[in-house]
């Protein structure tokens, strides 16, 4: 009998399940539905994962509302936000953590490192983390802080078995950027929408389907 | 496996005494000890350290400023920022950039897990400023067979950055070789370079590169518009291309560099590939040279990265 490994699985999204201390890149242009991918990915299989968002582009509580409104399940001792936007605030009721710019990544770090303990503390055993978006972060911070804080998140979630799935913009960041960044993550899944059909392909993740796959996503 | 040495600092005598035994109780651990910003930063000019623990309050700053230090000295270096204080206490005001490691001091066996992630930031290379290669350890394997005393000795290094340098009409010509923290010169011609930290190096990105790495213009490329030593150096325009064995592993790069920005016409990059090539024909042939030398029954064979 063979034992099974652990892995994450992602519902009714065209991609197969991945090894847990996966980490993922989400490439496609922002008003394409990719915010509404990441959340997909990251929705709770069950009551022992955890989920962590690290929002940029939109506040912690947005992101978490958003969430529900997908059909994730809210759990505050097991699920969080690190709020990086310019006007954020600390919000204890949804276990929302402000940093106040996307150009702190010492605060951003901090901040997601103290969350992903205790929501491991907490009992989940598996934690789900997002990034929306990586793209102001490359806008306002310096390029070296984003590798060290693109290696520090990478590297914690492969030696806590956990998951990670960031978005970028390759509009808004340039391509040699992209594949410089993309180098820290495992995989890449790529959105697109041609002819008034989104799809989705996964690059360089084990056991995946071939090719564009389509896909049904509100932008 | 290698033993590490950790720098930890901590003003408190009797947390620090806790701590400290708890790394030393892993038998791979060593721990230099300070008690301040000031010590942690003698201690960190003095000797080369793997990862640095710091409490977050310290009598004479913060523990973040203890981390911007290192991200002076030794910028690869991880940091952990291992306290009491909760993130909204800490203030990261004028230390928006050092990027550390925080496990709070108040959870459930905290010490093992510190001495856990300290053994993840070293052997992850978590808190590095630049792209890794994908395989970077096989990599650093192989250059240990290159890198040897001697090497840049060579004058044939010499003559081939000088040629290049006056054939593309360059500022600079130069071969370095990449090991894990920093670019070393095995020769460069227009300059006096000897080292340059791994993260203010272009050819941290060439190695990277298949084919070769071309910037026409430093400040208008996202990966090195805000790299000021760059400007330093006087580099706004680059070409590289990567010097790689036989066996694949990429040990180094062969470089141009110039004061303005400038175009590379594609003879200019398809002589530059000669070049390179001709640098590591140099190092593939001192290498097996070595070989010998070091074992004179042993046949020499294709080198690079080890099975």
């Amino acid at each position: 009998m063979s034992v099974q490994k652990p892995t994450y699985s992602f519902g009714d999204l065209p991609l197969e399940a991945v090894e847990t201390g996966t980490n993922i890149l989400v490439t496609g242009p922002a008003l394409g539905g990719i915010r509404d991918l990441v959340m997909r990915m990251l929705l709770r299989r069950h009551a022992r994962e955890g989920a962590l968002f690290i929002a940029a582009d939109v506040n912690g509580r947005e992101a978490l509302s958003d969430y529900e409104t997908l059909g994730g399940k809210v759990d505050i001792a097991r699920m969080g936000a690190v709020d990086c936007t310019e006007d954020g605030v600390d919000d204890g009721s949804c276990n929302v953590h402000a940093v106040g710019s996307p150009a702190d990544l010492t605060g951003v770090g901090i901040e997601f490192s103290s969350l992903y303990e205790r929501i491991h503390a907490n009992g989940a055993a598996r934690v789900r983390t997002g990034v929306y978006t990586l793209s102001p972060f490359v806008v306002y911070a310096p390029v070296k802080s984003v590798f060290r804080f693109v290696h520090t998140l990478t590297g914690r979630i492969r030696t806590a078995d956990g998951l990670s799935v960031c978005a970028i913009d390759p509009s808004a960041v340039d391509d040699k950027t992209v594949a410089s960044i993309s180098q820290a993550f495992d995989g890449k899944v790529e959105l697109r929408e041609a002819g008034g059909q989104k799809a989705i392909r996964a690059r360089g993740l084990a056991d995946q389907p071939d090719g564009w796959l389509p896909i049904t996503l509100d932008s | 496996m290698r033993e590490l040495t950790v720098l930890y600092v901590d003003a408190d005598d009797s947390e620090r005494t806790a701590t400290r035994d708890a790394l030393v109780a892993d038998d791979a651990i060593s721990v230099v000890d300070a008690t301040s910003v000031a010590t942690a930063s003698d201690a960190i000019d003095r000797e080369r350290v793997d990862c640095v623990v710091t409490e977050y309050d310290l009598p004479d700053g913060t523990g973040l400023d203890v981390a911007a230090r290192l991200r002076e000295t030794a910028p690869d270096t991880p940091c952990i920022l291992f306290t009491n204080a909760s993130p909204n206490l800490i203030d990261t005001g004028h230390h928006e950039d050092v990027v550390v490691e925080y496990l709070p001091r108040d959870m459930p066996d905290t010490r093992e897990s510190l001495v856990r992630l300290v053994g993840n930031v070293v052997t992850e290379r978590s808190q590095v400023g630049y792209p890794l290669p994908t395989k970077e350890d096989e990599r650093l394997a192989a250059l240990e067979q290159y890198d040897r005393p001697g090497t840049a000795a060579a004058d044939a290094f010499d003559r081939l950055t000088t040629l290049a340098r006056s054939y593309f009409g360059v500022d600079v010509a130069f071969a370095g070789l990449v090991d894990a923290h920093e670019e070393r010169f095995l020769a460069c011609a227009g300059a006096d370079w000897e080292t340059l930290t791994r993260e203010d190096s272009a050819c941290t990105h060439t190695l990277l590169e298949d084919d070769m790495l071309v910037v026409d213009d430093t400040h208008t490329d996202e990966r090195f518009e805000d790299n000021d030593r760059l400007d330093e150096l006087d580099i706004r325009a680059y070409a590289g291309v990567p010097l790689e064995t036989p066996r694949g592993a990429t040990v180094g790069a062969f470089c141009l560099t110039y004061d303005e920005p400038r175009a590379f016409s594609d003879e200019d990059l398809t002589d530059l590939r000669l070049f390179a090539a001709e640098a590591m024909d140099q190092l593939e042939l001192r290498r097996r040279l070595n070989e010998r030398s070091d074992d004179p029954e042993t046949e020499a064979t294709d080198g690079g990265t080890t099975r």
